[in-house]
């Protein structure tokens, strides 16, 4: 299958030899980018970004994380996993263009004979205290769907294939959700979810409606930084090191002179 | 007489060349030691092998939900996704024989990351990311201190690969190195370097370079970056 498929899905982004390079230097203009491969059928891919081998073997249901890539419009192509690569010759192509600062999510998405790029900004803030979740439709046969409390409201009403929502901000709990249809039927319960404080969630319905089931990310968690370095040294370079150097410098100093004292009064 | 006034000023040159190497920056063995480090052993192979050993890790555990009738799945996946990580209360290193207690400070006054009043132990900057928490967690320590080397001296002869130890809560988390840098002050990007990762990373920093007099601190920043190992 592998082999045979020149077609085949999936991901994208990123990368390539300069990334290590550009971490060091070039922090300010990187933006994030996490591959999701979430079309049913399609068999494991490699991804080629800017013509470079990126992600290897990425099959249904994986996500890349995050990788960071320079800000701009990347090449990217996908590849049946151990396919040889030919510019322009993938079964996927996008140009991803990617601002600095920014995360993404990109998903191959839908069945193989239609599959297409799925892409949304994932958010890296949430309010102080709370939780921030969103879900993802991408499973290709399933009807409009909401999301919400078993036997109470909804969260996310209405989301269709290929469509992932905005963000809602709920309070840090755990909560008996479902995805249900919206006359009420249950398609696939979400008992017991516990959602974090300063925690940001991606949730996504994949595979087809005969085996549907749930990739759960986590987009960003929140946790303070400083406004500068640490000072980690205690000491200066004379005072350890040098410090018997100047000693004997002295001492050396006194020596000679004494020596040219000496010399000047025989 | 005229070689004896010679060797007297010899002496003399002598002497004042031994006194003037004490401030040369030959004799500041933290700055040569950090002069050429630095390695990233997360090139672009590791950086595809990522994924995919933790694409079939997913792959395998939800396996088998996906083949059993849909109504339970073998855990809730959300729920799969608490990382909570730990408090940390000893690190070592083993390759560079470090092995020191690890301090939880904020920031000071100046807001600077803290560090401890003295050379022997760490500090954990404890309003951050927690080690094995998503995020990256920051650990620092002095390169010396008024009697000469301190816990993290050595930190520039780590090298890919080498495993960093943390405990706490009861638990230890292994990490592995995979990157190194020496980072001028002005040019460190404090955010990227305390800030969020989809993986748990823990992050070294030290003082290197030469010494600036006016600011009263080195240079550059020594940062080594390591990642989870996933047990």
């Amino acid at each position: 299958m592998k082999k045979l498929s020149v077609s085949l899905v999936a991901m994208l982004v990123l990368f390539s030899l300069l990334g290590s390079l550009v971490m060091a230097d070039e922090h300010g203009d990187m933006a994030k980018v996490r591959v999701l491969h979430a079309s049913p059928d399609a068999p494991a891919v490699d991804v080629y970004v800017n013509g470079d081998l990126t992600l290897e073997e990425v099959p249904f249901k994986t996500d890349s994380g995050y990788l960071e890539v320079p800000a701009g419009t990347h090449d990217v192509e996908v590849f049946a996993a151990g396919t040889e690569y030919a510019a322009g010759e993938g079964v996927l192509q996008a140009d991803l263009e990617v601002e600095a600062g920014k995360a993404y999510t990109v998903a191959a998405a839908n069945l193989l004979e239609s599959i297409e790029f799925v892409v949304a900004e994932d958010s890296m803030e949430v309010t102080e205290g709370q939780a921030k979740i969103r879900v993802g439709h991408l499973s290709p046969d399933a009807p409009a769907v909401d999301v919400g409390i078993i036997g109470g409201d909804a969260l996310f009403s209405g989301a269709e294939f290929p469509g992932i929502t905005d963000y809602a901000e709920v309070a840090p709990d755990t909560y008996d959700l479902e995805i249900r249809l919206p006359d009420g039927t249950q398609v696939l319960p979400l008992e017991g979810t516990e959602l974090a404080a300063d925690t940001v969630y991606s949730v996504f319905a994949v595979n087809t409606v005969d085996s549907l089931e749930v990739i759960a990310l986590v987009d960003y968690e929140a946790a303070a930084s400083p406004d500068e370095m640490p000072t980690t040294g205690l000491g200066t370079p004379e005072q350890s090191q040098s410090m018997w150097l100047l000693v004997g410098g002295a001492l050396f100093l006194v020596a000679a002179s004494g020596l040219v004292w000496r010399k000047r009064f025989q | 007489m005229c070689g004896e006034n010679d060797f007297n000023k010899f002496a003399l040159l002598l002497a004042a060349v031994f006194l003037a190497g004490c401030t040369s920056a030959p004799q500041d063995e933290v700055s040569i030691r950090s002069a050429e480090v630095g390695f990233s052993a997360k090139a672009e192979a590791a950086r595809s092998e990522q994924p995919k050993e933790a694409g079939e890790a997913k792959a395998a555990e939800k396996e088998k939900p996906a083949a059993e009738p849909k109504s339970k799945q073998a855990g809730n996946p959300i729920n799969e996704l608490n990382q909570p990580g730990i408090a940390p209360e000893t690190l070592s290193i083993p390759s560079i024989g470090v092995e020191a207690d690890v301090t939880h400070l904020g920031v000071t006054d100046t807001g600077e990351m803290a560090v401890p009043d003295n050379g022997e132990e760490l500090s954990w900057f404890s309003p951050g990311y927690r080690p094995g928490q998503r995020g990256r967690s920051v650990i620092a320590g002095h390169v010396d201190d008024l009697d000469g080397p301190a816990v993290f001296w050595d930190l520039t002869e780590l090298e890919p690969g080498d495993e960093i130890f943390v405990s706490g809560d009861d638990r230890e988390l292994r990490f592995k190195v995979h990157t190194m840098e020496s980072v001028p002050l002005d040019l460190a990007d404090v955010d990227s370097v305390f800030g969020y990762h989809s993986s748990p990373e823990l992050v070294l920093i030290t003082c290197s370079g030469t010494y600036d007099y006016d600011r009263g601190t080195r240079e550059e920043r020594l940062i080594v970056y390591a990642s989870l190992v996933q047990e």
